[in-house]
């Protein structure tokens, strides 16, 4: 590999990474803000302090993951322009002006509610901090929609014209409303809130697993699992329409997706066979084995026995996506998506029969520990997913207009590493602080002891010193 | 490449004020909390670092919010200079990122972290504060002193120097001057913050005595730097309006007198406004200096802009959501306006 392909391989490496990483905070953002706010407003109706406890345990976790979401954004923005330079430039009329504006109606509107939603509590009105609340529920949704149109307009870039290394709008209502980003905004949309979901069931099994505060968790459990039968089930659903509209705008993405490779069988028939796993051959042109059930491709796709599903032989080598990242990542999300409602149907069950109550739901342990466990899932499926998509779109940056490497800044093989090995670690290090600091926040516990936060004005608390013991440790309240 | 319409030639004169608002207010309002955390650098009672960090906490990523707002401006109106720009400041930007990353970590966990941790993310956040605010100005400098571009038949110029080109003396120590000057604010805004007997606040005051002549000192030597090397400021500062130029070198003195003067006198708010009035003053001056150019030498605002600005998404911006924005904003750093004691870093910030 000459100096060149490698500096161009690292600078992928490192932008996949960044984005990655990066994605793993801003669902749980959108969908955590969402449910606060639902806690939130059933305290302020219903009057029970259990909706204000959870409200407010939850909203620590929510603090950290969204501390963790700023630092690694604020390196997706700049990432643009110096790894992906030439990219920045010639979209920029389009995909920078999106960006741009949704730093203006996102995160500026997002920052301007997240202090007082999270430092506000006593300081301002009830009214007002439910307010807030619902302001950072809206703004991080509008983060995640403009964030979509920008990226489906690379996949199915309607709306523009390519001249002179420049993308010029000819249509701002095709380009903003591109086929794929009505599709897949609303997958991410729900993703979203099904990764928060199962994070919130994760958190309420643990404590009734470990009978800690069962009462209080409990009905927060139960009804997430309910919510989430209806959210995971419309998720295949969507998936399923997102996959029919690659397989109409990007064709090579979906074969690869589905290690497709030809479109008739030798005998001229038409293939359908759907692989459950396979691998390919060495030269790249068909699989050299996989486990497959004969149809279901063209049911899946074309909703037909026998439609024929355009395969990857059908395209120019040089305009294929590499297969086994797409074709497995698609299978990872996929597989998590069923079992995640496959776990929510188990709790349905469970309650129908009666079995959530105090003294009954600590015994079921396996299922208790099943929900634990199920907050890996989501994850897996929105970072396989996103793998599927960007890698399925190779090799290009803005699909069948600009190739990735005519998008790349000039880098030295240098300053690639540098860059590399700057973001891992700093990256990494922000995932692990992130990680550690979930789960003692989870540890400790809800606090069920501070007086509920009043309204409207500041109030500093008193300084007294304990009698005995630590003395050198003043106790200092303040609502917080 | 193409010629923009007369419209768009006047857009691109409003987004690049736009810009500059941005990047000034980000300059004011996280400047303050950058300062402030060099500041906690040289203090060495625990609470009290721990403390400054809480008396930022409900306000600080609103505050850096701006540079994002600045950073999407950029990219969306002048994609050209986005895209150019970021190649030739890779690495200074790279070190910026990585300090607003753990500034943000550290601002986070602070409170959750146990006393062993708690120490070392106050480093962090000290450290992280020194390396945004040097490196950031550092940027400035650098930019000032313009890029080499390449000249294809079709398309868009790019960057082609080397990666390092960014290194020069006055970019080093345009980056000095930003320690200084971010410092000043910085111990203004802990005079502001914490409540009246804090001996904190008396720290800060000696601090301000000092860091005073060093700001003064420092302005005078980046402008009389300037002069000497950057055609563009000579021929404005000594053409025939230098009066004009005069006057804002002085108004902006005068203005850091007061600051000095407030401080004495415990008027801790009026202090700040006056230091933010003298940024204004100086940054504008900058501005109109390098007028037309963006980037001196390299892109003009024009030549930089996206063919594609047009006025419906201007005034929506500009005549909706900033507005707003700048109000919501406003309320919040009034809900949060309580002075703090040393103690906030015993509570959950
Ligand atoms: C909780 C997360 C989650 C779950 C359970 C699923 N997905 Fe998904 N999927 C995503 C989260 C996600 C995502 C991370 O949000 C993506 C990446 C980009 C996007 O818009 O959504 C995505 C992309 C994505 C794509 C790529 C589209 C493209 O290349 O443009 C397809 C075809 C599907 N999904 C299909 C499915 C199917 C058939 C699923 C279930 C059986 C499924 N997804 C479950
Ligand atoms: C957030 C989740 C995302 C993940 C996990 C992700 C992942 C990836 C991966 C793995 C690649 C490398 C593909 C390859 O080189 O073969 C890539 C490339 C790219 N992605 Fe994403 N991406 C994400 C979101 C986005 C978004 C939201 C955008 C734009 C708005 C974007 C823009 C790009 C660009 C410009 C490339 C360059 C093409 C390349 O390197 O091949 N990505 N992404
Ligand atoms: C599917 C992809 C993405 C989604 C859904 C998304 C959504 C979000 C959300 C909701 C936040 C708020 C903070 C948090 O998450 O904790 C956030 C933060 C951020 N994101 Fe992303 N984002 C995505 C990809 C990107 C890309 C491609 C960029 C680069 C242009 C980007 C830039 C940022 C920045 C700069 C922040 C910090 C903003 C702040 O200070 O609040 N994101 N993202």
């Amino acid at each position: 590999m000459d100096g060149e392909a490698l500096t161009s391989l690292i600078t992928r490496i490192d932008f996949a990474l960044i984005s990655s990483l990066h994605i793993l905070f801003p669902p749980l953002t959108i969908g955590l803000a969402a449910l606060l706010l639902v806690s939130e407003a059933l305290w302020l109706k219903t009057g029970k302090e259990s909706w204000y406890r959870l409200c407010r345990f939850f909203e620590k976790l929510f603090i950290v993951n969204f501390g963790a979401g700023v630092a690694t954004g604020v390196t997706m923005e700049m990432a643009f322009g110096i790894l992906y330079g030439r990219f920045s430039q010639a979209a920029g009329p389009f995909f920078g002006q999106v960006l741009g504006y949704e730093t203006i109606t996102a995160f500026m509107y997002e920052a301007g509610f997240i202090g007082l939603m999270i430092f506000g509590w006593g300081k301002i009105s009830r009214g007002m901090h439910l307010f807030a609340t619902f302001n950072v529920a809206v703004s991080s949704t509008l983060s995640a929609m403009w964030i979509l149109v920008a990226n489906s307009w690379m996949q199915t870039p309607t709306g523009v014209e390519y001249r002179n290394g420049i993308f010029y709008v000819t249509d701002w209502l095709a380009a903003l409303f591109n086929p794929n980003a009505i599709a897949a905004f609303p997958h991410m949309m729900l993703a979203s809130f099904e990764l928060s979901l199962c994070f919130v069931i994760a958190v309420c099994a643990w404590f009734v697993l470990r009978r800690r505060h069962v009462a209080l968790f409990l009905t927060p459990l139960k009804y997430a699992l309910a919510v989430l039968v209806v959210v995971a089930a419309a998720q295949i659903w969507l998936g399923d329409v997102l996959g029919e509209q690659t397989l109409e705008s990007k064709p090579a993405a979906l074969a690869a997706m589905e290690g497709h490779y030809n479109t008739n069988h030798p005998d001229g028939s038409v293939d359908t066979d759907w692989q459950i796993i396979g691998w390919p051959n060495a030269k790249g042109d068909g699989l050299a084995w996989s486990i497959s059930v004969p149809h279901l491709l063209s049911v899946i796709e074309t909703k037909t026995w026998n439609g024929p599903v355009t395969g990857l032989n059908s395209f120019p080598a040089d305009q294929q996506p590499p297969v086994v990242l797409p074709f497995y990542s698609f299978r990872v999300m996929a597989a998590a998506g069923g079992a995640i409602l496959l776990l929510a149907l188990w709790g349905v069950w469970l309650r129908m029969r009666g079995k959530f109550t105090v003294d009954l739901a600590p015994t079921h342990k396996i299922f208790l520990a099943a929900c634990v466990g199920v907050v890996a899932l989501p994850y897996l499926a929105v970072v396989a997913g996103w793998w599927t998509r960007e890698i399925g779109r190779q090799p290009w940056i803005v699909y069948g207009l600009m190739r990735t490497e005519d998008g790349m800044s000039a880098m030295s093989l240098g300053l690639a590493i540098f860059w590399l090995v700057g973001f891992a670690f700093f990256e990494i290090c922000v995932i692990a602080g992130t990680f550690w600091f979930l789960l003692k926040v989870v540890r400790l516990g809800p606090d069920l002891e501070t007086p509920i936060a009043g309204e409207g004005h500041e109030h500093l608390g008193e300084l007294h010193v304990p009698a005995s013991g630590h003395a050198e440790q003043p106790e200092y309240l303040r609502p917080v | 490449m193409d010629v923009l319409t007369h419209t768009q030639q006047f857009l691109a004169i409003a987004w690049w004020l736009a810009l500059g608002v941005s990047v000034l207010l980000y300059i004011a309002l996280d400047g303050a909390d950058l300062g402030a955390g060099i500041f906690s650098l040289f203090v060495k009672d625990h609470d009290e670092k721990g403390a400054i960090m809480g008396a930022m906490a409900g306000t600080w990523d609103a505050n850096e919010t701006w540079l994002i707002v600045a950073g999407g401006i950029l990219f969306g109106t002048f994609p050209f200079v986005y895209g150019s720009a970021f190649s030739y400041l890779m690495i200074p930007l790279a070190l910026v990122l990585w300090g607003i990353m753990s500034r943000a970590v550290a601002l986070e966990f602070h409170h959750l972290a146990s006393p062993k941790w708690q120490r070392f993310s106050e480093w962090v956040f000290g450290l992280a504060s020194l390396a945004v605010t040097f490196f950031g100005g550092m940027s400035v400098g650098a930019a000032l002193q313009g890029f080499e571009l390449d000249k294809p038949a079709v398309g868009v110029p790019h960057y082609v120097g080397g990666a390092f080109n960014f290194m020069s003396a006055f970019s080093v120590w345009t980056g000095i001057a930003a320690c200084i000057a971010m410092t000043l604010s910085g111990v203004l805004f802990v005079r502001a913050r914490f409540e009246k007997a804090e001996p904190i606040r008396q720290d800060a005051a000696r601090w301000t005595a000092a860091i005073f002549w060093l700001a003064i000192a420092s302005v005078l030597v980046t402008v009389v730097w300037s002069a000497a090397i950057f055609d563009w400021a000579r021929a404005k500062w000594f053409g025939s309006h230098f009066w004009i130029w005069g006057l804002f070198g002085i108004v902006a003195l005068i203005c850091i007198d007061q600051v000095r003067r407030d401080t004495l006198k415990d008027k801790d708010l009026a202090a700040i406004l006056w230091f933010n009035a003298a940024a204004l003053i100086l940054g504008v001056g900058m501005l109109f200096t390098m007028f037309p150019w963006l980037v001196p030498n390299t892109w003009t605002i024009w030549a930089g802009a996206s063919p594609q600005v047009s006025m419906i998404t201007f005034t929506m911006t500009m005549g909706g959501f900033l507005p707003v924005m700048i109000m919501y904003n406003w309320y919040q750093i009034w809900v949060f306006r309580g002075r703090v004691s040393k103690l906030v870093a015993y509570a959950g910030h």
